[in-house]
């Protein structure tokens, strides 16, 4: 048995000792280096290029700018549907007239370094003309804002009515209204983006290394683009640095690489530096929410009344408008709340587009949600998680449908015991347990977050299984691994399967090159998805290989059985044959049960062998977990101290214990960086002024609390064979809730901390700089 | 994130160094740890066309004691000054501040006297050497000249250290019976500081305290000396109540510094609260050492 095992992850040994392949490892006989010249302006006209200096450097073979690009080239298009036509905004790999971010692509150099490139990038010379940045939403869709697109800054209003909003709000006994907001940030994957890309002209065969996260979809709107067929594309990845969403997306890069390595025919790689990362990749969250929330006399909610205002950047980007269309979808959470609006507009500015980043849209709406409640339950003077209590949807009104949408798909919980997981949580932390308010003058709060998580999104996966003549597995993943511990999940379902050793099982994923299709890896879905597909592919092998003895020793295939990697009979004490023994008889070309030849071809054995794809279920798995966590705050200063962090989530089945704990405990620190730290600020002429780590502080090893998950097999996920839930994102959905109030708890202010991160001077605000020496 | 071209000697004696600058002038920058300098060489803020690597020039590193006073090489690593007993015995406010500087990695590459050339006005080492009233020796072409910390740093980013010239070391001189205190906040542990406050003291044996000295850190191009507060100070018994009151008479007008994320408003908050804790401290330090 390996499936629920703590398994220790395959790829750590490898990882540890330094031996990981990256991108910037890959190099390639006459290869040559990319540098992407980037717009310093958030908005200005290009007037004029001149490339005559930075030509004439030594060591520069090419410089490509939007004048360059093939006439009648589209722009990136967007992979998901979005709420209304958001085309106008879409980018082009490189800025033509007009250049709307710090940071977009102007023009790729091309030397025999990446050092030369930089230098020839000095001797570029463009003419701006700067025009107004616009860089807050509220003001962008002013009348008389200065226009970013033809379209105007306003890209998107929509929204959902359900129930009777106005209604519950006029009989409510209570409520609460407030105003939340969080910041800008993004993903900090430690390895930064990179692509190799190299042209074989005379065979017209384009490989490409370093893609990842969603390699199939991005080989075909590469072909589009370049006008190739799929099959010319091959798009492979390599070891992987993190991605957390923003890593992988079909970005400017991923058509400028390939095209540039085309044109000077030579091998072309760029790999992107942290400067440029921060201005480059997806940023995320910037939003605002305006809530209101409705209780009767009983502390039943009756409604949710929601405004959001979402800052896009400067362009639509292949994510569309996912992340505050999820945000909208899931706003009411855990609750049985039928009474809900919301009012969402998609806003642009001058600033680097937007994207996914680990729970997005949910970290979001958990924070305005969550706080929102606390309020309330203040109001009403009775206990926080009383009130959650009160108020969560029953296991017996499962699946439950929200009523909403998102990216054309209902939201649906398929279900789960939430009062049961909230109650057991409620005591393994001791919530109710009194604790010391005050510590050497420090003030202690406690908070919590109730919340779902949908996961396993997505509409398809696919894996090949191959067996070879040792019995030795080779699993071909449609998925991508970009660090999450998929080689060791995939291959514990096999191994369990096919009762073969991890040791014999190698998992090969990323690649267009080694399976027809792929699904991905984001949304939490690479254990459901990945995993229902190699489970269904080895149950295919086990099948295959029972059939193939049976045939061949003539004995029933229901007095056969596998085990040990090997064919056995009822209680015999020697196998009949083992898998590698299968493998071989199923060998094409093998002469032992070769069909009587007749006029034509003659079909033959394809091996052991099975390829298998699954289907994706609309809104996969619900997750349901349950924040808490102790706060320490100093009153005189606003620092914090995070006693102890605590996550309980119903994951249905666990594929690896250690690898849940370690998503969720590493989920939680990314949580806490957003909630504290991390930001991506802009000035008013739209530089981003957290451009480097010395400004976007990210959480450091001094800042880790305590971290416990309590991880329950509750209620196994009803749609899928493994019944296993996502938990890639369940970490850090609840964090910034969760510390909100807690803070608010610990200082006992009903006012304030609703504004991500909470830096201590935001603090300190809450309560009015109280607390003076 | 390449730095421009330079041209890299890496010089092994004193004199050869000075050699190297005076040969190439405003085009040579001396490099230290690196900690600084390389990310503005990678960001092309600094564009040296020179660099003279003192990293083997191994006279530069070193803390001995001369008397009254320590003298501390400018080539000592941060992580070496941290861990010297010496400086553990002698100058506990150095060894504070350095707890606050960066990390063990940038500790142990990060000099002491690149710390203090390159003058931030959030760094800690420059704030501990006004404290202390330190003396940096700097060595140049016409020989070395000493000058005392309140004319060593100028303003942000900016010392007096002349073209031509090697910050060489910096001698402090030794109170032993004194206290010491130091505060800092920082967004998070091992950033430079939102602001810092340093303090020394020395009490009577009645308990009164005879001398003091209080520096604000991160709030202004230079770190403010508050010789008021000292003064409210020296002469009583050094009491929560009477520190609480004297913290007041910090300069708050004298601070500049005014972001987005760390308002003057906060900064004014937060550096007498930072002061009376570094106060307390020291006073409670000297405290012990009279018994
Ligand atoms: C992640 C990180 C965190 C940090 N956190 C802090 C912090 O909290 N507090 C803090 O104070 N610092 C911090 N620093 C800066 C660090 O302390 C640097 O080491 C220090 O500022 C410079 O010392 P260095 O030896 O590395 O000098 P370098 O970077 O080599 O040089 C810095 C400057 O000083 C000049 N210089 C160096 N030595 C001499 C000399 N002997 N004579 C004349 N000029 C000289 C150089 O020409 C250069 O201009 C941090 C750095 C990093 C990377």
């Amino acid at each position: 048995m390996t499936i629920g095992k703590p398994v220790v992850r395959v790829e750590d040994e490898r990882f540890l000792r330094g031996e990981g392949r990256f991108t910037a490892d890959y190099t390639l006989p006459f290869m040559v280096e990319a540098h992407i010249f980037r717009s310093p302006y958030g908005h200005a006209r290009i007037a004029a290029i001149n490339l005559d200096a930075a030509l004439a450097l030594k060591g520069v073979h090419a410089i490509v700018t939007g004048a360059d690009l093939p006439e009648g080239l589209a722009p990136i298009q967007c992979r998901i549907p979005t709420h209304g036509d958001l085309s106008p905004y879409l980018q082009y790999p490189l800025a033509r007239d007009k250049v709307r971010y710090v940071g977009e692509p102007i023009a790729v150099i091309v030397a025999d370094t990446r050092a030369v490139a930089e230098d020839a990038a000095e001797l570029i010379e463009i003419d701006f003309d700067p025009l107004p940045a616009v860089t807050d939403p509220a003001r962008a869709i002013e009348p008389g804002a200065e226009p970013i697109h033809e379209s105007g800054n306003l890209a998107g209003r929509w929204g959902f009515d359900l129930g009777d909003v106005p209604g519950a709000l006029s009989e409510a006994a209570f409520i609460a209204s407030d105003s939340f907001s969080i910041q800008r940030h993004s993903a900090m994957p430690m390895e930064t983006r990179g692509l190799l890309a190299s042209y074989d002209a005379g065979r017209n065969l384009l490989d490409i290394y370093g893609p990842t996260k969603v390699v199939h979809t991005n080989r075909n709107m590469l072909a589009a683009m370049l006008g190739m067929g799929e099959a010319e594309i091959r798009m492979i990845e390599p070891d992987v640095g993190g991605s957390f969403g923003a890593r992988g997306e079909f970005y400017p890069e991923d058509y400028l690489i390939p095209f540039v390595a085309m044109r000077v025919r030579r091998p072309v790689r760029w790999i992107e530096d942290r400067v440029e990362h921060f201005a480059a990749i997806n940023h995320s969250r910037d939003c605002a929410f305006h809530v209101t929330v409705a209780a009767n006399r009983d502390g039943i909610i009756t409604a949710f009344d929601v405004k959001l205002v979402t800052d896009m950047g400067s362009y639509i980007r292949t994510h569309g408008d996912v992340v505050p269309s999820h945000a909208a979808a899931s706003f009411p959470g855990p609750y049985r709340v039928r009474n809900y609006r919301i009012d969402a507009m998609t806003v642009m500015t001058n600033k680097t587009p937007t994207g996914t980043y680990r729970a997005p849209g949910m970290f979001e709406a958990n924070f305005a949600r969550e706080r929102a409640i606390d309020r309330l339950a203040d109001k009403m003077g009775i206990d926080r998680a009383e009130l959650r209590r009160r108020n969560l949807i029953q296991p017996e009104e499962m699946p439950w449908y929200v009523g909403t949408e998102s990216v054309k798909r209902p939201t649906i919980f398929d279900s789960g015991n939430f009062p049961l997981i909230m109650d057991r949580a409620l005591k393994a932390y001791g919530w109710d347990a009194p604790f010391e308010r005050e510590v050497n003058g420090w003030k202690r709060g406690r908070g919590l977050c109730a919340l779902v998580e949908p996961s396993g999104l997505g509409p398809f996966e696919g894996v090949r299984i191959e067996v070879d003549q040792h019995g030795k597995v080779q699993i071909f993943s449609g998925s991508s691994n970009q660090g999450q511990g998929h080689e060791t999940i995939l291959a514990q379902i096999a191994s369990e399967v096919l009762t073969v050793p991890m040791e014999k099982i190698r998992v090969r994923h990323g690649d267009t090159g080694i399976i027809t299709f792929g699904g991905g890896t984001y949304a939490s879905r690479t254990a459901i998805m990945g995993g229902n597909a190699v489970h269904s592919a080895s149950v295919g092998v086990r099948q295959k290989a029972l059939d193939a003895a049976s045939r061949k020793f003539g004995i029933a295939v229901e007095d056969l059985d596998l085990r040990e990697g090997a064919i056995w009979h009822g209680h015999r004490n020697e196998p009949v044959v083992t898998l590698g023994g299968i493998a071989r008889m199923l060998m094409p070309g093998n002469q032992e049960i070769l069909v009587s030849p007749s006029a034509g071809n003659i079909p033959d054995n394809d091996g052991l062998v099975v390829t298998s794809y699954v289907r994706g279920v609309t809104a996969g798995a619900a997750v349901f977990a349950v924040h808490m966590a102790d706060v320490l705050v100093d009153p005189e200063t606003g620092e914090t101290k995070v006693e102890r962090y605590f996550v309980a989530c119903d994951v249905g089945r666990q594929l690896n214990p250690l690898i849940v704990e370690g998503q969720i405990v590493g989920g939680v620190v990314q949580g806490l960086g957003g909630t504290f730290l991390e930001e991506l600020a802009y000035n008013e002429d739209g530089q981003l002024t957290t451009g480097t780590f010395a400004d976007y502080l990210m959480p450091n090893v001094y800042d880790v609390p305590p971290i416990t998950a309590l991880v329950f097999e509750e209620s196994p996920a009803l749609t899928n064979v493994l019944g296993v839930k996502g938990v890639g994102e369940v970490g850090p959905s609840g964090v910034g809730a969760t510390i909100g109030n807690a803070i608010a708890n610990a200082l006992a202010t009903d006012t304030g901390l609703n504004k991500l991160p909470l830096t201590p001077e935001r603090i300190l605000q809450s309560t009015g700089f109280g607390g003076l020496q | 994130m390449k730095p421009a071209p330079f041209d890299y000697f890496a010089p092994t004696t004193l004199e050869e160094a000075l050699g190297l600058l005076k040969q190439y002038g405003s085009d040579a920058r001396v490099i230290a740890g690196g900690q600084s300098l390389v990310p503005m060489l990678a960001l092309r803020l600094a564009r040296p066309e020179v660099i003279v690597d003192l990293n083997r020039v191994a006279a530069l590193a070193g803390i001995a004691e001369d008397g009254e006073s320590l003298r501390i090489g400018a080539m000592t690593r941060q992580a070496r000054a941290l861990a010297s007993p010496l400086v553990h015995e002698k100058l506990p406010l150095l060894r504070h501040g350095l707890e606050n500087v960066g990390h063990p990695p940038t500790r142990a590459r990060g000099t002491l006297g690149g710390s203090i050339a390159h003058a931030d006005p959030a760094a800690e080492t420059p704030m501990v050497m006004l404290a202390y009233r330190a003396t940096m020796v700097l060595a140049g072409g016409a020989g070395e000249r000493a000058v005392p910390a309140d004319e060593f740093t100028l303003g942000t980013f900016d010392t007096c250290i002349a073209e031509g010239e090697i910050l060489k070391e910096i001698v402090v001189e030794v109170r032993p019976d004194e206290g010491t205190g130091f505060f800092e906040l920082s967004r998070r542990r091992g950033d430079f500081a939102m602001a810092s406050a340093a303090a020394r003291m020395r009490l009577d044996a009645a308990g009164t305290c005879i001398e003091a000295h209080l520096m604000i850190g991160a709030v202004a191009p230079v770190p403010l000396r508050c010789d008021a507060v000292a003064e409210a100070l020296v002469g009583a018994i050094p009491t929560e109540v009477r520190i609480r009151e004297a913290v007041r008479l910090i300069d708050l007008d004298a601070f500049e510094f005014d972001n987005p994320e760390i308002s003057l408003a906060y900064r004014r908050h937060i550096a007498p609260v930072l002061a009376r804790r570094a106060l307390m401290q020291a006073a409670s330090r000297a405290g012990d050492l009279r018994q």
